[in-house]
């Protein structure tokens, strides 16, 4: 736990060290770069939240909704 | 085949039981978003971006097969064979240049060996056994669910506000749930910050082994002395699921950029599943033919706290190729931890079509409330044999296709063909459980 906090930290420090401006965004812009879970991927998404103990922390359901883990 | 069509028109038919009640809410929810949609619909003469320029109908189709030995409805011994068939519509309509609708909406139906020997004892079909299915009403099942969410950016696009509703029912379940959230993008949208809460109120409608319930008897038992299992129905067959998700996503370089997501889950209720039986290792075993009467079925605690912590690194190598990186840690209240990570590198063959190979490992430690069968004793407070539950570990690998055409040539209607993707995934677990899964999605875009 007490490195994910320091992880979370010198993440959030490291924001004011780079502005990449609009113009530069074209290869962070591109579809795959994406940061949240892919809409084909959500079906893989769903076994894995009934077979699994662990779900979450993917941007998508994490608990209840269903009679799963 | 004549099988798949009476499999299907019982779906249809339980669809349309499940829709009918819902059109209240469905109507509510419809109306109310449109209103807040159609306020705030304050076009100007300046040109603006739209955040969606035209509506979009995605259609998915998935396909998961899976089998193995371990069943948690026969206490940890027994076929897992299962298959599903879903199929799911999601619909983006942009009621202004500032707010989204989406409404998705779905069915998903299976067939499982497991859940059929809830009754083993059909007596038309095979002997009773925990490593054959039944043709009980169990067999089959369908899982309908409606979950419409609304959009809305600010002028800056700096915000985004959201609302979410989900309702889900299948035969021994149902869930209905809302949320909310909102994030901010500052330092020239370099950085993301974002907060989002779910709730789920769901409700069992159990299903307990048939040899548990009032006014069970049957001529063939066998075993030393009487069936007289210690078993009692739960009182509280809700399950309440409260989440609080946090994110911070940051643009690391002109190539790479990554985001840290945590959630916080508190359930409460009925944590465990009523239909999977137990067997203690110190009572007297019974027997119907070659299948174990259940000496209980499983007890969990009706409180779990779950912290997942995941984080995602992007990297955009060369045109020809991306890495998209995930990594995961999740613990519980129960025992339980785990680690996942993943790696897909999509590979731009041309700009129509870009494969997508990946592999996922996933990890976990035991729940504190797993037993094997027949290790449980009966004075134990919480037990289970299910082996999601148990500890083990699994490689997932993969591979898609995406074939986009950004002209949309293809029509249907007025809507043009954007992409179709096919996926397939095959999932092998250390404790010999296994599956694969095809998905196929096609997004049209109006005109």
């Amino acid at each position: 736990m007490k490195k994910v906090v320091l992880l979370l930290v010198f993440t959030a420090l490291s924001s004011s060290c780079v502005v990449v401006k609009e113009y530069d965004k074209v290869y962070l812009n591109d579809e795959e770069m994406m940061l949240s879970a892919k809409g084909s991927e959500r079906f893989e998404t769903n076994f894995q939240i009934y077979r699994e103990a662990a779900a979450g922390a993917n941007g998508g359901k994490s608990g209840g909704g269903c009679g799963c883990n | 085949m004549v099988v798949n069509l009476v499999v299907g028109a019982a779906v249809i038919n339980k669809l349309i039981q499940q829709i009918v009640p819902l059109n209240k809410f469905l109507i509510s929810t419809v109306f109310l978003f449109s209103f807040i949609g159609f306020t705030q619909d304050d076009y100007t003469n300046s040109y603006k971006k739209r955040v969606l320029e035209t509506a979009e109908i995605d259609l998915l189709f998935s396909y998961y097969n899976q089998d193995g030995q371990n069943a948690a409805v026969s206490g940890g011994e027994g076929t897992e064979e299962l298959t599903d068939a879903t199929s799911s519509i999601v619909v983006k309509i942009p009621l202004n240049p500032n707010d989204i609708l989406t409404v998705d909406a779905g069915i998903s139906a299976y067939s499982s060996a497991s859940t059929s020997n809830v009754d083993p004892f059909d007596k038309n079909s095979r002997r009773a056994s925990p490593f054959s299915a039944s043709s009980g009403a169990s067999q089959s099942d369908a899982l309908v669910h409606f979950n419409p969410s609304y959009e809305h950016s600010s002028e800056d696009r700096n915000s985004v506000y959201s609302a979410q509703a989900y309702v889900s029912s299948e035969y021994d379940y149902f869930s209905i749930g809302f949320g909310g959230g909102y994030a901010r993008l500052f330092n020239e949208k370099n950085t993301e910050v974002a907060a989002s809460f779910q709730v789920f109120l769901d409700k069992w409608i159990p299903q307990y082994p048939v040899e548990l319930r009032d006014g069970f008897s049957d001529s063939r038992i066998t075993g030393i002395g009487t069936y007289n299992p210690a078993f009692e129905a739960f009182n509280d067959e809700t399950r309440n699921s409260y989440a609080l998700s946090l994110s911070f996503s940051q643009i690391l370089s002109k190539r790479m950029q990554g985001s840290i997501f945590m959630d916080v889950v508190s359930q409460s209720g009925l944590l465990s599943t009523p239909h999977q039986r137990v067997y203690f290792g110190d009572s007297n075993d019974f027997f119907i033919e070659d299948f174990q009467l259940a000496d209980n079925v499983e007890q969990l605690p009706d409180n779990r706290l779950k912290i997942p912590i995941g984080a995602r690194l992007n990297y955009y190598l060369s045109d020809l190729i991306v890495l998209r990186s995930y990594y995961r840690y999740y613990s519980d209240d129960w025992g339980i931890t785990a680690h996942t990570a993943s790696l897909e590198a999509p590979i731009k063959l041309s700009d129509k079509f870009t494969l997508y190979p990946n592999y996922r490992y996933y990890k976990q430690t035991a729940a504190d409330y797993f037993y094997t069968k027949e290790t449980a004793v009966s004075s134990q407070d919480f037990y289970t044999s299910d082996y999601d539950l148990s500890a083990y570990n699994s490689h997932q690998y993969g591979m898609g296709i995406r074939y986009k055409d950004i002209f949309t040539s293809a029509k249907v209607f007025t809507f043009g063909l954007k992409t179709i993707d096919f996926r397939f995934g095959k999932y092998d677990r250390s404790d010999g459980l296994d599956s694969y899964i095809f998905s196929l999605g096609t997004t049209f875009v109006g005109d």
